[in-house]
């Protein structure tokens, strides 16, 4: 069966450069979000069984993402996606229950290589 | 306005997308200079004529207020105007957080203001440049303006292009209310070779 995941980013380019990134021959069923608010609602009707979620969006950004689903515990593979290098975004990204940190642009190996770590199907 | 000129949907994105990861550099450098956490905002693009700059700086500054700003010209593939604007707390707010105490002489402030424009225009505009396959240099930064109403910013009547490309981010220091605008100018011939290094780096996804 395809693994359900969620790519959650506001712009359209970006979403596009991830799915690109993605494994080769990885089973997937690919659900996109523009921002926090549809990326809750994708994820509650069971569609994000791994997230790719971008930390500055509109409405709600990834930072509230990640504290929503903490309080509701937490039940995502959440791998963060975003242009902000600070080492304290990689650190509270951390805490907030997110697996891992990419930086953009995404490097396709990097990717790989931590849904491989985590033991992730592909 | 000049329909070639206009971003397509498309365009608009990458150039946001890409300002967005240039802006990720930029302010992780604000944020070592600093030692502090710098929240970065979507960025905003629009595209203008020359006779409304200044209206459109006002809406993207927000309220009219007294600013000081710094620019800095830029040419090579693109060319234009780099500026970053300081609101009337901001200049002080830096130079506590550099460690000045009260006595900071207007020299020191300026100097201030130029080397963190300098490192913001440089860390934005050099990552978009080199995402895009793009080369830039830049002119050393000078004070453009100090004090004045925001809305005052830009004459008009001084800039020599009919439009220009505004890419507007700001930063926002998470321990008080620092906020600074980082924002290009560019003329329509700028516009129109930006617009086909972002279709080009669209191609290739």
């Amino acid at each position: 069966m395809p693994t359900p995941i969620l790519v959650v980013d506001d712009s359209v380019m970006a979403r596009k450069m991830l799915i690109k990134a993605l494994p080769a021959g990885w089973d997937v069923e690919i659900t996109q979000a523009g921002n926090g608010v549809e990326a809750l609602a994708a994820y509650r009707a069971g569609k994000a069984e791994v997230m790719f979620l971008d930390l500055t969006m509109p409405e709600l950004d990834g930072y509230g993402v990640l504290e929503t689903l903490q309080a509701e515990g937490l039940n995502s593979f959440v791998i963060v996606v975003s242009a902000d290098i600070q080492p304290l975004a990689r650190e509270r990204v951390k805490q907030l229950g997110a697996l891992a940190f990419v930086k953009k642009p995404v490097d396709p190996a990097q990717i790989e290589a931590i849904l491989r770590e985590y033991g992730i199907a592909l | 306005m000049n329909d070639q000129l206009l971003l397509t949907p498309d365009q608009r994105d990458a150039l946001q997308e890409v300002t967005n990861i240039a802006m990720g550099q930029a302010g992780a450098q604000l944020a070592q200079i600093l030692e502090v956490f710098v929240q970065l905002s979507v960025p905003r693009i629009n595209i203008t004529e020359s006779s409304s700059i200044a209206t459109s700086i006002l809406q993207l500054v927000g309220t009219p207020q007294s600013v000081t700003a710094v620019r800095q010209a830029f040419s090579g593939t693109l060319r234009g105007e780099a500026m970053v604007v300081y609101d009337q707390n901001g200049c002080r707010d830096l130079a506590d957080l550099m460690g000045y105490e009260d006595d900071i002489d207007r020299d020191s402030e300026r100097e201030l203001l130029l080397d963190v424009g300098n490192v913001l225009v440089g860390a934005c505009l050099n990552g978009i440049a080199e995402l895009l396959g793009a080369k830039l240099s830049f002119s050393a930064p000078t004070i453009m303006a100090e004090d004045v109403e925001v809305g005052r910013l830009i004459n008009p009547q001084q800039l020599t292009w009919n439009y220009a490309l505004l890419v507007e981010v700001h930063f926002t220091l998470e321990v008080r209310d620092f906020t600074c605008h980082l924002m290009t100018l560019m003329p329509e011939e700028s516009i129109v070779a930006l617009k086909s290094a972002l279709d080009a780096f669209m191609e290739n996804l």
